[in-house]
């Protein structure tokens, strides 16, 4: 019972990690988003009526869910990545409640012999059972979504070195800056947000085939807010913060249920408390360097 | 990395979903105590309406309003004495409405969702959890 439970928090770790990512992208270029759930949402749905409705397979389905999660941010930040921080912010929360609540109306069902199967509105979406069908056991999703991480740590561990990663971090320090270096700062921005509109949704789709089931309670501003609240704690310097700010609140302050049902008020306190004394995270800019400097100091000394 | 990870990798890029027949589930709670205790009677029937007894029937919660959070201890619910009938308690840290998760493992994995209201219950008192649909014909 133990190990399933852990499975479940280490799977949970993985998927909120890849929507903590796709805030930490946003808030690399400056933006905060209140809305990356709605992509989160849309993944999840898109990617459950491709498996369970059309029987498609599950990286087919969840592969189409960014696609959509990607199409629906780019749509969204092309009208709103001019605005304001403050105004951003409003926009894409706004953003978010309009696809909760359109959620909570839709509903596509079709008849098959168990019953109807595809989303309800508030009653939800159902039976979402590739994984089930197909044998998968908990702890091979897991490693599947471990390596799915994986890879999006590397290619953003490869991007943070090169020049449009740079870019990307200058447009977030100082966009008038970065636009009187040449920095194309609009362009940069609408890429963010696509590539985050892909991540939120990617671990949306691996969410609704771990749980089965979704609805659009899920997807409330709480889960946004949490999303931004990470990368927050976790740090803005590296791509492994927001990884720290999950499995802070996760794996720390959740699985082993320490502060019980004051788990939230905890985390909001943080939250609070870090934007005041440390506003860029644990691991910000300046301790990464440190880190680094360190490091390549002891690898100098041990050749 | 084992090859078997990797097989499976490769296997979710071309084998398609089929449906199978489902295990049937009724669902009925009562909650008391603090927290409070969620105490759940689980009946299984296979597709053709078959007592599902010896299946292994783990039972676990979540609040779909705050996702990957409130999240409680998966507890085993035991068989009681009537064919394919399960016992189990969670543990809950508030009422409010809980997606309960009936995860069986054995003779065939299923996993089937019921969204229930568990209200405040009085002192010494049990409450029925209700289903949360808005149509009466969904589960």
């Amino acid at each position: 019972m133990f190990a399933e439970h852990a499975i479940g928090v280490a799977s949970d770790i993985g998927i909120m990690s890849l929507l903590a990512l796709s805030a930490y992208l946003m808030l690399l270029v400056g933006r905060i988003s209140f809305g990356q759930q709605a992509f989160f949402g849309i993944g999840a749905y898109v990617s459950g009526i491709a498996s369970a409705m059309t029987h498609w397979p599950l990286t087919l389905a969840v592969f189409t869910g960014m696609l959509v999660g990607a199409l629906a941010s780019f749509l969204v930040a092309l009208p709103t990545m001019h605005l304001s921080g403050f105004r951003y912010a409003v926009a894409t929360f706004a953003f978010g409640e309009m696809v909760r609540l359109g959620l909570q109306s839709w509903h596509f069902q079709q008849e098959t012999s168990d019953g109807p199967i595809g989303p309800a509105g508030v009653d939800g979406f159902r039976d979402i059972r590739w994984l089930l069908e197909n044998d998968v056991s908990p702890a091979q999703y897991l490693m599947m979504i471990a390596i799915v991480l994986a890879l999006i740590l590397f290619i953003f561990g490869w991007l943070e070195r090169r020049k449009s990663g740079v870019a990307l971090r200058m447009t977030g320090h100082d966009d008038v800056l970065a636009a009187t270096q040449g920095l194309p700062v609009t362009r940069l921005r609408l890429f963010a947000a696509t590539a985050a509109g892909a991540l939120a949704a990617l671990g949306g789709g691996l969410y609704a085939h771990r749980a089965t089931y979704i609805e659009p309670a899920l997807f409330d501003p709480m889960l946004g807010v949490h999303a931004v609240g990470y990368a927050l704690i976790g740090g803005l310097g590296t791509c492994f913060g927001p990884l720290l700010g999950v499995v802070f609140d996760l794996g720390l302050l959740e699985a082993t249920r320490i502060f019980a049902g004051w788990r939230m008020v905890v985390f909001g306190l943080l939250v609070a408390l870090f934007l005041r004394w440390r506003p860029r995270g644990l691991l910000d800019e300046a301790l990464v360097h440190r880190l680094a400097q360190a490091y390549r100091a002891w690898s100098n000394a041990s050749r | 990395m084992s090859a078997r990870f990797v097989l499976l990798f490769c296997l979710s890029l071309c084998n398609v979903a089929h449906a199978e027949a489902r295990v049937k589930l009724n669902l009925q709670c009562v909650s008391f105590g603090d927290g409070p205790v969620l105490e759940c009677i689980v009946q299984l029937q296979t597709a053709k309406d078959a007592p599902l007894s010896g299946a292994m029937v783990t039972l676990n919660a979540h609040m779909p309003a705050m996702p990957m959070a409130h999240g409680v201890k998966p507890s085993a619910a035991i068989a009681t004495n009537q064919p394919g009938e399960y016992r189990g308690q969670l543990h809950l840290e508030m009422p409010g409405v809980w997606a309960i998760q009936v995860d069986v493992s054995s003779p065939k994995r299923d996993r089937l969702v019921r969204r229930l209201l568990v209200e405040p219950c009085e002192k010494d008192k049990r409450c029925v959890a209700k289903a949360t649909t808005s149509k009466p014909g969904n589960p």
